[in-house]
């Protein structure tokens, strides 16, 4: 069971919870979840309280600076040397994107429900259309499903290269990073291919997904298997290059009772070895599996996230093949055991970075609430937890880990 | 495989460049042959802060163009704004657009269907681009290099 949201009712407060691929809401209770006040105060700011002693001070980071490159504060205890606790302010990319849609039609909602984060456009976008298919029983076809998963992989794929070059490009691996971004564009481009858009937005509908008529689904088979065969040549080299894993190793560790706690999902769970992943519970994924590490470093982290770029391109090349397929048992995840006669729905995903959920409601045709449960809430607090006690020179080994980013926490 | 250093050199991955013509005011001769830019984001939702790392690729190889990030305001010719403007964000980008030396430009990419302040209408100074939908790096790269072009 986990907390992922606290839905603000007139007078009341309902909690969002998770329990496998079971998404259900129900009454407050504050006392049953670790995480109550980091999901509760989400937008208020998320760490831990300032430190004082000595020669300690706030040092302020953001919200413009070229090391992170995105709108957001970090305020860091310390006193010259180590980070003694960090504290982060995303205000500054707050857009209230989730009042925008109130009173909206589904359609221009999910458009706003895609700009939340545009590296996580597609997962964005198919847990909000799930959510709305689901509240008006739209049934989807094995096809659209499908490429659905096949949208999802690719972004995956890129996030995850991009974590990674990051990582490499922060240890001055500059190599490396040189070929890894060459990889990371050369997915962008892909992803042009199949839907016209580098971070494929606007082809997710509800009830389907539009991809290019004449897409080139051969050309997009050969690219990912030469990116594959290439990302794992670099991959393999880069575990013997010392320079750059004694950086990630042991950096900003987080053990498995933590990791609960603090609800984190995705990869940065997966590192601390707990095998959870939504997409386990998706009937379509022929050849899916989890992969965990047990020490959840950045290492670890950085270790599950380049396998799954090699599964991911392996999922891409068995659904291409199979794209045509009609299968008779296309359930999509949506079916579990949420009660159908519900006013509300939630639809999920599983993002490169974490579970999203969508809690929705609607009234009369137009969304009358909405709640956007985002993976990098849960992985900034598991960042501020970590970080603490490693020095400034750990800072970027472990933000850039989790691959987290304001636009998604402060939506 | 080979050592890093011979792995780089055995893999040409470069790409030839055709740029197209941008509507883009000069700053100054002076940068001819080099350019020194500083992305800010001003509250974009993140695709132009991933499209500014694709054009750190090496398929674009800005180098060789002599364009080059820099990691302060205070080094840079040019401050392109990405994204519409969020409420918190806008004395940031005054206190940023101080910082800059002289001359320089501003160059604001940004999608006209976002929310938030668009940077046009805040009366910044040397605003010499201004871009209603967001641009691929392919072209963020070819506005740049109208910028450096001879007059």
């Amino acid at each position: 069971m986990r907390l992922l949201g606290i839905i603000d009712k007139k007078d009341s407060r309902l909690m969002l919870i998770q329990n496998k691929n079971n998404f259900f809401v129900e009454e407050e209770s504050k006392e049953k979840f670790d995480n109550y006040e980091l999901v509760k105060n989400r937008d208020a700011g998320i760490g831990n309280p300032m430190k004082n002693g000595e020669g300690v001070f706030n040092f302020r980071y953001g919200p413009v600076t070229a090391g992170v490159g995105e709108a957001g504060i970090f305020n860091i205890c310390t006193y010259g040397e180590k980070m003694l606790s960090i504290n982060i302010d995303t205000a500054y990319k707050q857009r209230n994107l989730e009042e925008k849609m109130i009173g909206k039609t589904p359609n221009y909602a999910l458009a706003l429900a895609e700009s939340i984060s545009g590296n996580f456009a597609f997962s964005h976008s198919l847990a909000f259309s799930r959510a709305i298919e689901r509240l008006l029983r739209i049934k989807t076809n094995s096809t659209t499903q499908r490429t659905r998963i096949i949208a999802l992989e690719l972004e995956r794929i890129y996030n995850h290269i991009h974590v990674i070059s990051k990582l490499s490009n922060r240890a001055a691996q500059n190599v490396l990073t040189s070929h890894l971004e060459w990889i990371f564009e050369e997915c962008l481009r892909i992803n042009k291919v199949f839907g016209s858009s580098r971070f494929l937005k606007g082809i997710n509908r509800i009830g389907g997904i539009d991809i290019k008529e004449d897409v080139n689904l051969d050309e997009i088979l050969n690219r990912i298997k030469n990116v594959k065969s290439k990302f794992e040549d670099l991959y393999i080299h880069s575990l013997k290059s010392w320079n750059f894993v004694d950086r990630i190793y042991k950096t900003a560790v987080i053990d498995k009772k933590k990791a609960y706690s603090i609800g984190i999902t995705g990869p940065s769970l997966r590192a601390c070895g707990i095998a959870c992943d939504l997409r386990e519970y998706e009937g379509l994924y022929d050849n899916f599996s989890i992969v965990t590490k047990e020490d959840g470093d950045s290492l670890s982290r950085m270790e599950v996230r380049a396998q799954e770029i090699l599964n991911s391109c392996d999922i891409i090349v068995s659904q291409i093949g199979n794209l045509g397929n009609q299968d008779s048992n296309s359930l999509d995840n949506q079916d579990n055991k949420q009660n159908t006669e519900s006013d509300y729905s939630v639809g999920f995903a599983e993002s490169p970075s974490g579970i999203i959920a969508d809690y929705v409601e609607m009234k009369d045709g137009l969304i009358n609430s909405v709640y956007i449960s985002t993976p990098s809430v849960f992985g900034y607090k598991a960042f501020t937890d970590s970080a603490e006690g490693y020095i400034f020179t750990d800072f970027s080994f472990a933000l850039d880990s989790f691959g987290i980013n304001f636009a998604d926490c402060a939506r | 495989m080979k050592p890093w250093a011979i792995y780089g050199i055995t893999q040409k991955v470069t790409e030839s460049f055709n740029k197209t013509k941008k509507d883009v005011k000069h700053i100054s001769p002076v940068f001819r042959k080099s350019l020194h830019i500083f992305p800010i984001d001003a509250g974009n939702d993140n695709e132009l802060n991933f499209e500014m790392s694709a054009l750190s690729a090496p398929q674009y190889n800005i180098h060789r163009f002599g364009i080059f990030f820099t990691d302060s305001p205070r080094h840079a010719d040019v401050l392109l704004i990405l994204g519409k403007v969020s409420e918190k964000m806008v004395e940031p980008l005054r206190e940023t657009i101080n910082q800059l030396p002289e001359p320089f430009g501003i160059v604001i990419i940004e999608n006209n269907e976002d929310f938030g302040i668009s940077a046009k209408d805040l009366n910044l100074p040397n605003v010499i681009g201004y871009y209603a939908k967001k641009l691929e790096a392919s072209e963020i790269l070819s506005v740049l290099l109208n910028i450096m072009e001879d007059k």
